[in-house]
This record gives structure tokens, sequence and C-alpha cells, in this order.
């Protein structure tokens, strides 16, 4: 039985590959092998850990942690990357529940990932078996620690499939993205804070010191606890492990007989709509149009998950990301990252409701309203970017006590801002792609066979926003190193060629859109089959 | 934009008194004409069903009437108007539901009624009273609220029919209406759509279902492998078959489907 689920499972891994053809499976090599690059570099730079054993104990601590978080999250954040991962689809078949676990225990493990994750556990356990004598512990530390990954994701993900399979559930799962967002951004803080002199940043230290009595933690340092004869403390270390790999099996065998047992009650309760009040604007002219159409995407803002996580995180970014890349003053130039971020939200316009387009290829079709439409996705995304804008402009100006840059970064965060909405709306028209409607996944963001549409249109809006605020940025320059009046010039360089590009952008987009219609429907109605 | 060879004036003139009219549409994906040069007249004000297996081309016909998928030749002409040549005009009269699309999710149903509404330019306060009274009719008073995400099938399929008649189009496009529907609903969807022909508009819809073909319509096209077999009055394609059913096999040449072989069906488990 086994020996199907590992069959059936490489099957799955090289259908995918055997189902490209062309320049998409030439890429999805290329692909392959620079991954393959960076998970050898990894590997050996590990290794290499060996030869500074006070750095090695520590890393590998940390990546012990972080691996084992990142496999239990994953799923949650990006179900449905693996077949095998839903128990649903074995519920029907008559297999004893120790016999599946233990088949798709197996079938976890074949795979490119599980591989990457081998792979970077060697070089780990070259790095944590000094001396070479205790290198065999090592090297069962890193089966261990790879066995309860697998174990302790597959129970999670399991436990939460029926959650998953409702629209609340997935709703949740956004919400847990986000916080894993803020969770990494003040982790990387925390790593970057302070400095010792064996080149490691004291707030790294410090963490590591507690890790190490986590599982996995105790795992990466049960080889050197033998080495150094601290026999009481290693049998502890094993024993941490292995009741949490016991504890880890229990609960996924337990999740399992659960989730083939019960039926999942997906109709349950909407949240209903609430009392949204109702738009009296009509569709006549360019102005009704774009009104009723701002009207809607204002609504779905507050509404959709999918549509607010992002402003949250943009929010979040361009108030906290100047902190972090920029000590001193000047930082209220970092803002402008964040404008350019509030472009991408009138990115893809006409693939986020998936075939769901249907709706506005009937009633959209001729070119007044279809400039409306790109109008009102771009006042949709303008009105709250502005807000975010000038809201971190002016914590940076406080903060920093910056007060005289601020006309010039405006000027700067205007033009970003506008011009990366005037190339989104371009785009989302010559470059459509489809949007998973599942709903899974905040993060997964394209579907197969078109993750390089989707990489170049985002691309496409990041540079080019950045191209049509260089002119306000040449007039930012000469106010930091000429004059502080180009400062002036530069808000008003940015303003003026920010509203240009949006309103040159509406008459393109709409006569693109009218011109490809079918064509664009078909790219993004590809969504919902994911 | 397909070529504009001359004839479009011609094809709209022979086509008067047609609510619909094809002509040589043909639409090919990899080589394969899923839909091969359909020619077809749906007579105003008439209940027509367009019937044919599974993959036959009812969806891409469709598709490419309203206006979703661009033909590779060929033209559709709704109420007296070039789809292709015109797509804002026609589009203004027709009605569409789609088989299998979404629809603006997040949205409860009457909010998707106003906000499609007030897009086609109609006065708030008209699509209010005409959403209203679809939705008192169609029995979705007591979705209140719901997002259209939690909809059954049934309702997904009163709301998009309700949107297609919240404009008042002369001409009704439904890909199976039906499909999927549970008895009370699909009632209801047949009494909304005789009303409307009553007064005088013409109803197109596509079923794999001979029975409800049978019951509902005026006229029937027959429709495999990408080609009309068979089009006109009810009776007359009908001819002297038993029922609409087994003249469709016949046409299609599969009344002897489903038999030999399966000697061990029956006998034991495993």
């Amino acid at each position: 039985m086994v020996g199907i689920f590992a069959g059936l499972k490489w099957r799955l891994v090289t259908s995918r590959l055997r189902a490209t053809s062309g320049a998409t499976r030439i890429w999805m090599i290329i692909g392959f092998v620079v991954a393959a690059a960076a998970v050898g570099l990894l590997t050996v730079g590990l290794a290499a850990l060996r030869a500074i054993p006070e750095a090695a104990q520590p890393v590998v601590v940390t990546l012990f942690v972080v691996q084992l978080v990142a496999w239990v999250l994953s799923p949650l954040v990006a179900f449905g990357v693996d077949e095998t991962v839903d128990p649903a689809r074995f519920a029907l078949l008559p297999i004893r529940t120790q016999t599946l676990q233990r088949g798709l225990l197996v079938a976890s493990l074949i795979g490119y990932l599980p591989l990457a994750n081998m792979v970077i556990l060697l070089g780990a356990a070259v790095a944590i078996g000094v001396p070479w004598s205790v290198f065999p512990v090592a090297l069962v530390c890193a089966v261990v620690q790879l066995i309860i990954c697998v174990v302790l994701s597959r129970a999670a993900s399991t436990s939460m499939s029926s959650l998953m399979a409702s629209r609340r559930g997935r709703d949740l799962g956004m919400a847990v993205g986000f916080g894993i967002f803020v969770l990494y951004m003040g982790f990387v803080a925390l790593l970057n804070s302070g400095g010792d002199q064996t080149g490691m940043p004291a707030g790294a230290s410090s963490l590591a010191a507690v890790l190490a009595w986590s599982p996995p933690g105790a795992l990466a340092s049960l080889p050197s606890l033998i080495a150094s004869g601290e026999l009481a403390k290693a049998a502890l270390a094993a024993l941490i492990a292995a009741a949490t790999l016991a504890l880890a099996w229990w609960w996924w065998s337990f999740a399992l007989q659960r989730s083939l047992t019960t039926v999942p009650s997906t109709t349950a309760g909407s949240s209903p709509a609430g009392h949204a009040r109702e738009g009296h604007a009509v569709a006549i002219g360019v102005r009704g149009t774009m009104q009723v159409v701002a009207g809607r995407d204002r609504l779905l803002v507050w509404r959709d998950p999918m549509r607010r996580m992002p402003w949250l995180m943009i929010g979040f970014l361009t108030i906290i990301y100047p902190f972090l890349v920029v000590q001193g003053k000047g930082a209220v130039f970092a803002v402008a990252f964040g404008a350019l971020l509030v472009g991408a939200q009138a990115g893809n316009q006409y693939g986020v409701d998936g075939s769901g387009l249907w709706l506005h290829l009937q009633t959209i079709s001729d070119r007044v309203r279809a400039r409306g439409e790109v109008l009102g996705h771009a006042i949709a995304a303008i009105v709250p970017g502005t807000v975010v804008v000038l809201v971190a402009m002016a914590v940076q100006a406080v903060w920093r006590d910056d007060y005289d840059k601020v006309p010039a970064a405006l000027g700067v965060c205007f033009a970003a801002l506008l011009g990366a909405i005037a190339v989104a709306c371009f785009v989302s028209a010559v470059l459509p792609y489809a949007m998973p409607q599942s709903r899974v996944s905040l993060f997964a963001s394209s579907v197969p066979g078109q993750k390089g549409r989707t990489f170049g249109a985002s691309l496409a809006v990041l540079g080019g926003g950045a191209l049509i605020a260089a002119p306000a940025g040449v007039a930012a320059v000469l106010s930091v190193t000429v004059s502080p009046v180009w400062g002036w010039v530069a808000l008003a360089v940015g303003l003026v060629v920010g509203a240009l590009a949006v309103w040159l952008s509406s008459r393109l987009t709409a006569d693109s859109y009218l011109e490809r219609a079918p064509e664009i429907f078909a790219v993004v109605s590809a969504g919902d089959r994911v | 934009m397909i070529p504009h060879y001359p004839g479009q004036q011609q094809a709209i003139r022979a086509a008067a008194g047609q609510a619909v009219a094809l002509r040589g549409l043909t639409k090919a994906f990899g080589g394969r004409r899923v839909v091969d040069a359909i020619d077809l007249d749906v007579p105003t004000g008439s209940f027509f069903g367009l019937v044919g297996p599974n993959g036959a081309g009812k969806t891409t016909t469709l598709s490419m009437v309203t206006g979703l998928l661009r033909p590779d030749a060929g033209r559709a002409i709704v109420a007296g108007i070039d789809v292709w040549a015109d797509p804002p005009t026609a589009k203004a009269r027709m009605g569409v539901l789609p088989d299998g699309l979404r629809l603006f999710e997040r949205l409860s149903g009457p909010e998707m009624l106003s906000y499609l509404g007030r897009l086609r330019g109609m006065p708030a306060s008209v699509v209010n009273d005409r959403a209203g009274e679809l939705i008192t009719v169609l029995d979705l008073d007591d979705a209140g609220n719901k997002l259209v995400a939690d909809y059954s099938t049934g309702m997904r399929k009163k709301i998009t029919l309700a949107a297609a008649l919240l404009h008042s189009p002369p001409v009704l496009l439904l890909d199976e209406p039906l499909e999927a529907v549970d008895p009370v609903s699909a009632r209801i969807i047949r009494t909304v759509l005789s009303r409307y022909t009553a007064a005088g508009g013409t109803v197109v819809f596509s079923s794999h279902v001979m029975a409800l073909v049978e019951g509902l319509c005026s006229h029937v096209a027959v429709i495999a492998g990408g080609r009309i077999i068979a089009a006109g009055e009810l009776a007359a394609v009908r001819g002297s078959a038993a029922s609409l059913d087994d003249a469709f096999l016949n046409l299609i040449g599969a009344s002897d489907v489903g038999e030999g072989g399966l000697s061990w069906l029956g006998s034991s488990p495993a």
C-alpha cells in the first residue's frame, strides 16, 4: 500500500513536468537549475559553518525552528499545493487510517520541496556533527527533524482541511497570512538588532539560546551535548524530540480519523453583506461610470479579505519600511516604495473576478463606459493610497524632524503612486493574468502556466511607476543638492506628470480592452479552475 | 475584429423578423472545428431550444452570439444588430445567462442587480423597483443580504436570470438555465420565461434534457459535432417519432448505446 502511495506521488510530481512543452519546459528546467544551485549554495554554506562551532549551533537551531514553523503554516497560507495533502480525496477508498497515514507520510517525503529540505538538512548535519564521531547522531537528528516537519504539517493541515473548505475558513487563512507577514517583519528586525565580536547579531544569539529547548532546537543541539559529555541534557533533548514526534503522529491520526468520518458543513451560514449604502450614481458618461465602478470597489475592499489584506499590508509596509531601511534623515523618500505598491492595487483589474468578468463584458462595451471603468478602479486605489502615503509621510517627518524634505518627497510619492496606477491599468489590459478564484491563499497569486505573465505584469507596474516618477525624482535630487525651492518643483511636476499618466492610461486601456475583451476573458477565466 | 467583408447590411435585412440569425458561424480550437459554419434562424417571439449531446458546440455557439468568444468566421445577428460589428447596441438588446461562469461573488443579490442596472445607465429608482420585483417573483427574498458566493446552484441561476431580465431586452440567451436546479426553482424559472415569451420576448436556451425542451419550446434545433442536424418547429423536428428523445437519438445516430459487455455486472463484489 505504501508503494502505491509513493508511486502516485511520483506520478503527480513527474506529470507536472511532462504536461508542459516547448518554452515552458525550458523555463521550468532553468528554474529547477537555479533553485538547485541556490539549495546547493545554502548547503555548502551550512557545511562550512563546521569550522566555526560557536556560530553553527545558533544558526542550525534557528534553521530547524524556522523550518518547522514554515512546514506547519504553509498549508494554511498556501493550501492545495499538493494533491495528497487533502485527506478528503481518500475518504471513499477502503483503506484503514493507519495504512493511509503511513502511505501519506511516504508520499509527503517525495517531491521537490522535501528533496530540497533533505539536502539542506544534510548540510546542517555536517555543521553540527562536530567531531566526526557524532556525525551519525547529527544525521539521525536531521532525519527526525524532517519527519517531525512532515507529520506536524500534515496533522495541522488535516485538522484544518474542513475549515479551509469553507469560505469563512479561507478568509481566516488570509488573516493568518497577514499575521505571519507581520511576524516575519518583526523577526527580521529582532535578528538585526545589536551585534557582537563573532559577527553574529546579539539578537540572533539570545533568540537561539531560548529556541535550543524547543523540539526542533533540541534536535539541533543534541550532537554537541553528546560531544561535550552532557549526557543528562542530551537525554532530555532526545526525550523532547521523541515526545514531539509521538504527539504529532497521534494528532495526525486523530485528525485523519475525524476528517474522514465527519461531513464537512461547507454551506453553513453566510456572513450577511450588512447594510451597505446603495450607490445612486448612474453610468451615464465617463464620470457616472467611474462613480458606479469605484463604489463597488470601495465596498469590496471593506468586505473581501482578498482585497482588504493587501491594503493592510501596504499600510503596514509604507509606514514601517522607512524605519527599517533608512537610518537618520531622508527616510521621507523611502515612503515612495509604499506609493509604488499602492499602484499594484489597480492592477489586473479585469482578472480579479475570474470569469465573473462576463458581467462587465455584457454591460461595458462602449468607449465611454470602458474609460469610466478604468478611472473608477484607479480612483478606488488613489483615494486610500493617498491617505496611506500622507500618514506615512507625516510619521516620518515628525519622528525624524525632517520637514524641509517633505515637499520633494511628496512630489516623488505622488508621481510614483499615480504613475504605478497608470501603468497598472494599462498592463491589466495588455497583459492580463488569471487570479485563483478558490481564494485558498493570499500569496498564491498566479495559476499554473501563467507565472511568467503574473511576474511580468508586477515588474512592469513597479518599473513603469518608477520611470514616471523619474522627473519628480530629478527635481527632488536638486532640492537636496542645489536649493530647497526645487522641492516645490518636484511636488508640482510629480502631480502633473502623474495625473497626465493616469488620464492617458485611461484612454489607452479602454481602447485596448474593447479591442481584446474576449481574449482577456479567455485568459482570466483560467482562474476559476484554481 | 472579424473582417468587415461586404454583405453585412444584406445579412441584417435578410434577417428581418428573426430575433437571432446566425450565418456561417465558425470556431475552431487547435484545428478542430467545434462549431462548423452554422446557419440558424430564430423567429421573433419563439421559445427556441438548442439541444445536443455534451461537447456538441452549444456553449461555444452561444458564447459567440453573446460576445464572449470571438468567432473565426461568420456573423451573429441579434435583434437586427450584428453582434461583432456593433457590440454595445447588440449587448443592450440581449439578456444572458451563461453556464458555469462566476458572478460578482462578494456582492449580495440585490447589490449585484443594483450595480449592473446602474452600470447600464438605468436610473437608480427604476433599477431598485425592478430588482425588488424580480427578487420577489424569483423567490429570492429569503436570501436577503446573503453573498452570492454562498448561493446554491438554483439561486445562482435565478439571480443571473434576474440580471438578464433587468434591462428588459427583446432576446434572452440562456445556456443550460435549468441544469442542476431543484424542482421548485425550475418551476419558477419556467414560469417567468413563459411570461416573458407571452409578452413578446424571444428565448433561446440550450439543454440536453429532451423532456424539458419538448414541454417548453415552440421551436428546436438539434446540434451535434458542431453542425445543425435539424431545425424548425418542434412538431416538424419530432416528425413521426414517439418523443423528441427518440427523434434526437435517431438524428444523431445513437439509438443502440449502452448495449454489450458488462456480463460480470451485479454478480459479486470485488
